[in-house]
């Protein structure tokens, strides 16, 4: 018997982990996809086709990725359920990897098939409704565009998604109960506490700093004058990748390892 | 073979619930695991299966190390906590999913169990009773067909006759080959079924004895007045006489008590490693 990984096994896990809670992952894809519907429609209605395309597609994929995520290893929220789950006979890599299959694989693409499908009945309407005869008719045909996955803001967006998604995996095997909570908090504790101790440090070397990002640069103002003090590029491309991809890759592992030390 | 070692267990730092418990439990036999509340029973049982991670010391089942939780350890380990988790599943779907991870899986035997623990099911696990549900788990532990069986508090919440059908039950699936260890507190449910008896107190291992090597030591006896001159274990008066436990040096046969055994165990440790030359 393969003790790390057999794919047969792997193949009746994942089954397993689909059907036996069905209600849960299928109502949280399920409510996921009306929200970005919802937010779409609401968006475009207030902001135009394209703070819709990006917004929606922000908030479906971080709200519902998020939700799904903290949800996967959501066994242990009852000890019975988390002992059932722990001595199931298949291996760590292949209960981390089903979790990390539906949560970060899964779920992506049906949700990137689902939004694509929205967007593009969504862009052919709006070109639709467009008057021909307006002389901005061209301008305005071409400026609705399918939202393109390329894209720099669905870039970022998907990063933060792979961070929200691994804290909130990584979190539920901390956290029995609520963890989604407990995890959000987390976040939003961490990332006020990382800008205000960035501007700490940053005002031992500079005066009159006005605001400061971590790891990009430093906002100065002296009088009416606002100057901006950048990073070495070096150490912004250093620092942007790993935030971009180190940071992340760890917090996907750690929920590897933590599993493997969970006790229930 | 389940072989402890010297094992520490402790939930928070300072507080050792165990230190150094070191105990043997061979295969072919039934053992009855008693501890007041709060002894660590359960604590023992998932430390055997895998789900607790010893502090101190080592476990060894069978060779393999259950903190590991490898599949090839876990597919031979059948833990029934004392609250069993049962999903929105029918029988069918329940078998389709989980009986695939046990190669010796056996679904006719399953039914067979089910017939005679009376379990009916309609619709979903999660519909049942308690009792239900918790013979439904018993009889799919079961016929998982694994070596080591380790059952928490297996007769709480089954009615009367559901635990006779019980302990018929564990009698006839008993072979050479396993090992079953059922912790309780209801010891008259037990006192038929098991053949070893394990007693817990303070962490401490007390008495792993066969029941044969028990009642050949002990007696168990009613009397008027306390017999004088013997070792009494354990004494307790009712409306009969005297309910005692004391050393059996004419190699008479009584029945055993377990709760008498395991009062007299748990006030008069070291009479009862007097009378059985255990090792500290």
């Amino acid at each position: 018997m393969n003790d790390i990984f057999d794919i047969k096994r792997f193949f009746w896990l994942f089954k397993k982990s689909v059907l036996e809670r069905p209600a849960l992952l299928l109502g949280l894809l399920a409510v996921t996809l009306a929200t970005t519907l919802l937010t779409y429609i609401s968006l475009q209605k207030i902001g135009g086709l394209g703070s819709a395309q990006v917004g929606a597609f922000f908030l479906g994929l971080l709200i519902g990725g998020s939700f799904l995520a903290s949800s996967v290893f959501g066994y242990f929220s009852s000890t019975s359920s988390g002992i059932s789950y722990l001595l199931l006979p298949a291996s760590h890599l292949e209960k981390w990897l089903c979790g990390i299959i539906i949560s970060g694989g899964l779920f992506v693409l049906i949700y990137l098939g689902f939004y694509r499908v929205i967007d593009v009945c969504f862009v052919n309407i709006y070109r639709n409704n467009l008057d021909p005869n307006s002389p901005d008719y061209l301008n305005l045909y071409n400026s609705a565009q399918i939202l393109s996955f390329n894209s720099e803001n669905v870039r970022y967006i998907f990063i933060m998604f792979f961070y929200i998604s691994g804290a909130m995996l990584l979190g539920s095997l901390y956290f029995n109960k609520v963890s989604f909570i407990k995890v959000a908090l987390l976040i939003f504790a961490f990332i006020i506490s990382t800008y205000f101790i960035n501007l700490l440090f940053g005002s031992f070397f500079f005066n009159h700093i006005e605001s400061s990002f971590p790891f990009t640069n430093v906002h100065l103002k002296v009088g009416n004058e606002v100057g901006i003090i950048n990073m070495p590029s070096a150490l912004t491309k250093t620092a942007s990748f790993i935030f971009t991809y180190v940071i992340p890759t760890i917090l996907w592992l750690l929920s590897y390892l933590r599993l493997k030390e969970k006790e229930a | 073979m389940i072989q402890i070692k010297n094992l520490s267990f402790s939930y928070r730092k300072g507080s050792l619930l165990y230190k150094d418990l070191s105990l043997l439990l061979t295969n072919g036999s039934i053992y009855g695991l008693l501890g007041k509340n709060g002894a660590g029973k359960s604590t023992l049982l998932k430390n055997i299966a895998g789900s607790l991670f010893p502090t101190g010391g080592s476990i060894s089942v069978d060779g393999m190390i259950p903190q590991k939780r490898l599949p090839s350890f876990l597919s031979t380990v059948y833990y029934i906590p004392e609250e069993c988790y049962v999903p929105a599943l029918t029988s069918k779907q329940y078998t389709a999913l989980y009986g695939v991870f046990y190669p010796n899986f056996n679904a006719s035997q399953l039914n067979d169990y089910l017939k005679e623990l009376d379990v009916v099911i309609e619709g979903k696990l999660s519909a049942l009773s308690f009792g239900q549900q918790k013979k439904f788990i018993i009889a799919f532990a079961l016929a998982c067909n694994t070596n080591v069986i380790l059952m928490d508090e297996p007769t709480n919440s089954l009615d009367i006759p559901s635990k006779t059908q019980f302990r018929k039950l564990i009698a006839s699936v008993m072979n050479n080959e396993r090992i079953i260890l059922i912790s309780t507190h209801q010891t008259r449910d037990l006192e038929n079924l098991i053949d070893q008896v394990v007693i817990l107190d303070n962490g401490n291992l007390l008495l792993n004895t066969s029941v044969k090597e028990i009642t050949s030591k002990l007696h168990f006896e009613t009397v008027n007045e306390l017999p004088a001159g013997s070792m009494v274990i354990y004494s307790e008066e009712q409306l009969k006489g005297i309910s005692i436990v004391r050393e059996n040096r004419s190699g008479e046969d009584s029945r055993l008590n377990l709760e008498h055994l395991f009062n007299g165990a748990t006030q008069n440790p070291n009479l009862l490693n007097q009378i059985f030359n255990l090792k500290k």
